[in-house]
């Protein structure tokens, strides 16, 4: 794995990349455009730090794309492999709904024969457990960018990965923040 | 789980101890896992027991004995085929070290929850000292249990104080278990919980008696470890349908993964299981997805343009000795048709050129070319002219940049940067300490 500190320097090159495109599409922005602008950015450039081997990078590139304004911002932080990482995205999606789908009518079958097997008596802490169990991770799919088409296992490796590059980005805005502040204050 | 147990007792193996050694570490990740499923099936075996016959009282006891992790080790008794037998035996091994032992087990009715419910007390030897004294009393199950509970835990609901001391002794046996050595050769290692204990006999015969959980057959799939495929080996007691193999898998490696989770995220140490540690990792998550809005918020609201950095970073007197400079310099046609922004130019060489060569050498390198006329700065006290003669202008955007990178990045790389002590003051200036990683 890369050292966490070329993973910020990346992260960083590509936010202020991206920050520029902004700046110089529109001007005078709102603060509620401009936080939109710099989260956005801040987003988009993790997610091409990744160069498109994870999938919750790859959900974020695809979601960003969608829109026509936010395209060229995409396209600007990833520069030449923004065309193969959207693309991919695009089939990766299709299959994968098709795959859930057919996942989901398996699970309720299963469903079904298992608890006509089960005995009366089965605890019901067990039965809490699972079900406490499944209840997160729908949530945690939810939080993960295109979690909802991963497995359990993916979604787990997902998880590890976002969390390591959101905790990168935390640091690189926070420590940007300070920087911003002094300065303005001098 | 009754139906296994008498097969269990009849099928002992001792060649199967020595292949499962292979698949030592493997097993203890699952441990890990069945855990959880362990105490279920002890709950239920135990609310069964009640109104079960002796045999199947005996096998729910056996599971129990390895779900509470008892210090079977220490008993020093032989292998399956004399497990009932062994039994016998036990009665006369010192029970002191164990807390108990299935003294009272060996036959019958009068045996029983007394056993099991005193291994679900919290401490062993505490267990031994009431099993001795309530020995062989035929006595109604239910009053031998609610005493037992009273004495033990305390009145209350008996299934939810099951719970609870069943987590606690979990603990305790957890405890006292890694301080007695690996008996690795002992026949009824019946001790669960401990992964940390290396005798993978025990922790193989562990699996055989907690398998409970799963469909029964006895099963010996021979491992062979191949690239191309997933071998997967059917432990004891479990069934050898592809599905149950394949869940197996899949749940081990779910359970590697948490473990992974686990070191990552703060604060999850302590818990066990996977409910609440996805609870600590959703927290984990929505914090600082929430960071991320605030910052980027906090951002926004400290400068006037998204590109706030680079405007911010150059020093307001640096600005117009900068726009001379900047014809000289090759300039993007983008920049040049926008003076205000000129001085991004440098930035985006700068940029560019990092592109290729990642590394804060080719940001002075990028600085240096780009920049050719020396400014007076604030700061230029601080710099080494010879360096700086030709960066000076933007020595401040660099500067700042330099702090990023030496600050935050961990110093990575060679900073011949001069700026050090500069960067000192402004390390002075704000407590960096906490926000290093």
């Amino acid at each position: 794995m890369r050292p966490p500190s070329s993973l910020k320097q990346e992260f960083l090159k590509k936010w202020i990349m991206g920050l520029q495109r902004c700046s110089t599409v529109k001007k005078n922005m709102s603060i509620l455009e401009r936080k939109k602008a710099i989260k956005l950015s801040a987003d988009v450039a993790m997610a091409s730090a990744r160069n498109g081997k994870t999938c919750w990078s790859r959900a974020i590139i695809a979601n960003a794309s969608k829109h026509g304004s936010d395209k060229h911002l995409v396209e600007k932080i990833l520069g030449p492999e923004s065309e193969r990482l959207i693309a991919k995205k695009v089939s990766t999606g299709a299959l994968c709904n098709n795959r859930i789908r057919s996942k989901k009518i398996l699970k309720r079958s299963w469903g079904i024969r298992r608890t006509r097997k089960c005995a009366p008596q089965v605890a019901l802490a067990s039965f809490i457990a699972k079900w406490l169990v499944r209840k997160r991770t729908k949530v945690l799919k939810s939080l993960i960018p295109g979690g909802e088409f991963m497995n359990e296992v993916c979604l787990i490796e997902e998880t590890l990965d976002y969390i390591i590059s959101l905790r990168a980005q935390v640091d690189v805005m926070r420590t940007l923040a300070s920087t911003s502040e002094i300065v303005n204050h001098n | 789980m009754n139906t296994a147990s008498p097969k269990m007792l009849q099928c002992s193996d001792m060649t199967v101890l020595e292949r499962q050694n292979a698949c030592l570490k493997w097993q203890q990740e699952q441990l890990q896992q069945q855990q959880q499923q362990e105490q279920q099936s002890y709950f239920s075996e135990l609310s069964g027991v009640f109104s079960s016959q002796v045999q199947g009282f005996q096998g729910g006891l056996v599971s129990g004995d390895s779900v509470l992790g008892d210090m079977v080790m220490t008993r020093q008794v032989k292998p399956d085929p004399g497990l009932e037998t062994a039994w016998h035996e036990m009665e006369k091994v010192d029970m002191a070290a164990m807390g108990f032992g299935p003294c009272g087990y060996s036959n019958g009715p009068d045996f029983d929850m007394n056993y099991a419910i005193s291994r679900t007390s919290s401490c062993p030897t505490f267990v031994a000292a009431a099993v001795a004294a309530q020995a062989v009393e035929v006595k109604g199950k239910e009053s031998i249990v609610s005493e037992k509970m009273g004495s033990t835990v305390g009145r209350g609901s008996f299934k939810k104080r099951k719970v609870d001391t069943l987590q606690n002794s979990k603990v305790v046996a957890e405890d006292d278990s890694k301080r007695i050595k690996a008996c690795a050769e002992e026949g009824e290692s019946k001790i669960t919980g401990p992964n940390t204990n290396k005798s993978s006999s025990s922790n193989n015969k562990n699996k055989k008696e907690t398998s409970t959980g799963t469909s029964k057959e006895n099963s010996k799939v021979s491992d062979v470890q191949k690239p191309d495929y997933i071998h997967v080996r059917a432990r004891r007691g479990q069934a050898t349908d592809s599905h149950s193999l394949a869940e197996r898998v899949r749940r081990e490696k779910i359970s590697e993964r948490m473990k992974y989770l686990q070191d990552l995220v703060p604060g999850c140490n302590k818990i066990t299981g996977k409910a609440g540690m996805l609870d600590e990792i959703i927290n984990y998550v929505q914090s600082l997805q929430r960071q991320v809005e605030f910052l980027s918020m906090k951002l926004a609201a400290v400068n006037p343009r998204p590109d706030f950095n680079i405007d911010n970073l150059f020093a307001k007197d640096v600005f117009p000795s900068c726009a001379t400079n900047f014809p000289a310099v090759g300039m993007s046609s983008e920049m040049a048709n926008n003076p205000p922004y000129v001085q991004f130019n440098p930035v985006e060489q700068v940029v560019s050129s990092c592109g290729l060569e990642m590394g804060i050498n080719s940001l002075d390198m990028a600085l240096r070319r780009t920049i050719s006329a020396p400014v007076s700065i604030p700061y230029a006290s601080f710099l080494d002219s010879s360096c700086f003669t030709q960066i000076q202008p933007s020595a401040t955007w660099d500067v700042e940049l330099q702090n990023l990178y030496n600050v935050a990045f961990d110093q990575e790389g060679s900073m011949p940067f001069p700026s050090q002590p500069f960067t000192g003051t402004l390390l002075e200036k704000q407590n960096w300490g906490p926000e290093l990683i």
